[in-house]
């Protein structure tokens, strides 16, 4: 009534000289199976790639305008046997569609509602621009950028605004023609943003106008007079070694800022930095950064933070030398103030 | 052999699946950037705060904000080595700065609108806009050589750039317009020119989907309703590609499609 259950494995006893016998037609069904299976496994993995390629965005790239109103760049790959192709807008309010297929033909485009029908006629790759009202909006000074992206994208802000708020963490950033632009992930992104008003860029950049009417001044006088002296002295044939030195000694003095001057240009930098630039600067304009460990008696991470953000406000710039960071006081700083 | 199919089998199916995981990982290349957006941040929303309340600045804006600011002074002091603690502190300093904005948003204003609800115009914007996409059709009209004008309407733009820069917003709305209807036009021009000059490409493409069509037809019931229709638009779609016809055998095209859709699905 209760059968003794008996491990399959043990059912069949060894012989006596301990050998193990292996039914052999199972390894052999499997052996010829095994190509088989390697040569589907070849199959399904060259497909997955195209399948998922098709309808997915190659690039896609985003320019905010100053109104809110988004410029949508998008590359995508799609079935050359099909006649059309329907593309998923980012909303309903668009502007300005255009359509290019291979070999740069127009294609015809029909929007209903947020999706656009493409006449793809055999195309591959279609390359679609549009204009959109939906994806910023605004609430008092603040500005909302929101998209659920279908790949990884760059987004490209307008000139003088400042992110104030993100949901996410952004891939890269670039300043093009001082704009910011970041690189995103795919998936939900919700960035706020506000425009700084001309205060507040002051504030942050440390520019007060005058001082590029000052130093442009300044610069055109010392030109003249350097042209000056070279025409008087050509025209009196004189040697024109002296010359090159003043010519030497003036540069060198321009080139050369005081660290009264840079407090002055940057005023918001650090009690610490300040010190750190005064012993650059006595040191000839350039120190390496483990001489200013030493001096300062600090850790490497403390001592890289401040040099970074030095180098992030435009006060000295950071070279390798002989495998060690070598920092100097930027000369031009000025000149980009 | 069995090692090294097993070993196969093993890369195939990494493979296969490491190409959905890519996807989801996450790649920064410089964690620095963080620090920049985040410090950035900071001086805005305290040049806001500064701004909007001068020095009684509400006690809950004003905590959120040290908050803020610290998570910015922990992601400096994260960086470079904890790069994944300056992630976190990364996205809690925005996230603050981001109810902040908020908050002094609803302390200040109105009702959120969207870009297209906002009356005011942005005659600016809106011209740069048309000379983006004027410039994508000037590029495809150029690479096709359509041989369109196109002197006028860059007149058009600049006037309308001079009339705007000189605070004429009145006469630049009437240039815009100008503009927007010169463009339609030129977009139909060049449409019309790119069929003509397809129909090649269009023929070829539609005679190879016919013969795949047809394949499908041969397969499918000889009983099913929509069988004959399909063929008899096949017939008609080959009259009119030897026509010429390209645009109407286009429109037929589309009702082929949708039968072919109904059909295929009773062939499964």
């Amino acid at each position: 009534m209760n059968p003794e259950i008996v491990p399959i494995h043990r059912k069949e006893s060894l012989g006596e000289d301990g050998m193990l016998f292996v039914r052999t037609e199972g390894i052999v069904d499997t052996m010829v199976k095994i190509p088989l299976l390697v040569a589907s496994m070849i199959i399904v993995a060259a497909i997955m790639p195209i399948q998922s390629s098709f309808s997915s965005p190659r690039t896609l790239d985003l320019i905010i305008y100053p109104d809110g109103s988004t410029h949508v760049s998008t590359e995508i790959d799609v079935d050359p046997l099909t006649t059309d192709y329907e593309l998923d807008l980012f909303g309903s309010t668009i502007d300005n569609l255009v359509a290019v297929g291979e070999n740069d033909f127009l294609l015809d485009t029909d929007v209903l509602g947020d999706s656009a029908l493409i006449e793809t006629f055999g195309s591959s790759v279609i390359f679609v621009e549009y204009d959109i009202h939906d994806l910023v909006s605004k609430q008092g000074k603040v500005w909302t950028f929101s998209l659920n992206a279908p790949s990884d994208f760059t987004l490209l802000f307008p000139k003088n605004s400042v992110i104030v708020g993100m949901t996410g963490l952004p891939i890269n950033m670039k300043i093009i023609n001082d704009k910011n632009q970041l690189t995103l992930s795919s998936g939900d992104v919700e960035i706020n943003y506000l425009f700084s008003t001309p205060d507040s860029t002051a504030s942050i950049n440390s520019i007060s106008q005058p001082d590029y009417i000052t130093y442009a001044i300044i610069g055109g006088v010392v030109a003249t007079a350097v042209i000056g002296t070279i025409a008087i002295t050509r025209s009196k044939q004189k040697n024109v070694k002296p010359i090159q030195n003043e010519q030497l000694d003036q540069t060198t003095q321009t080139e050369t800022i005081d660290t009264e001057t840079i407090f002055k240009l940057k005023p918001d930098i650090r009690e610490d930095d300040k010190e750190i630039v005064k012993f650059i600067s006595n040191n000839g304009g350039q120190a390496l950064e483990s001489e200013l460990r030493k001096k300062f008696l600090q850790p490497r991470t403390t001592m890289w933070r401040a040099v970074k953000r030095l180098e992030r406000n435009g006060i000295i710039e950071i070279e390798k030398k002989d495998l060690q960071n070598l920092v100097k006081i930027r000369k031009n700083m000025e000149e980009e103030e | 052999m069995k090692t090294l199919a097993i070993f196969t089998i093993l890369v195939l199916v990494f493979g296969t699946v490491s190409t959905s995981l890519v996807s989801d990982a996450y790649a920064q290349n410089d964690p620095n950037i963080l620090l920049q957006i985040a410090e950035q941040a900071d001086k805005q929303i305290k040049n806001q705060l500064d701004r909007s309340f001068g020095d009684s600045v509400p006690s809950d804006i004003e905590n959120l904000y040290d908050q803020g600011h610290k998570a910015v002074e922990s992601l400096e002091e994260s960086l470079p080595d904890d790069v994944k603690q300056a992630r976190e502190d990364f996205l809690t300093a925005m996230k603050l700065f981001q109810k902040i904005s908020r908050m002094t948003s609803t302390y200040t204003t109105e009702a959120k609108v969207t870009a297209s609800d906002a009356s005011d115009r942005d005659l600016k914007s809106e011209l740069n806009r048309l000379d983006k996409y004027f410039q994508n059709l000037k590029s495809i009209s150029e690479k096709q050589n359509t041989g369109i004008e196109l002197y006028k309407i860059q007149k058009l733009f600049a006037l309308a750039n001079e009339q705007i820069d000189s605070g004429d917003n009145q006469e630049a709305a009437k240039t815009i317009e100008e503009i927007k209807s010169l463009i339609v036009s030129i977009k139909k021009h060049i449409r019309d020119y790119s069929s003509n000059s397809a129909s090649d490409r269009v023929k070829k493409f539609a005679l190879k989907q016919l013969e795949r069509i047809q394949n499908i037809l041969d397969k499918a019931n000889p009983k099913i309703p929509e069988l004959e229709e399909a063929n008899s638009l096949v017939k008609q779609i080959e009259t009119l590609i030897s026509e010429d016809k390209i645009s109407d055998a286009k429109k037929k095209f589309g009702e082929l499609n949708k039968i072919i859709k109904i059909i295929k699905k009773s062939i499964r």
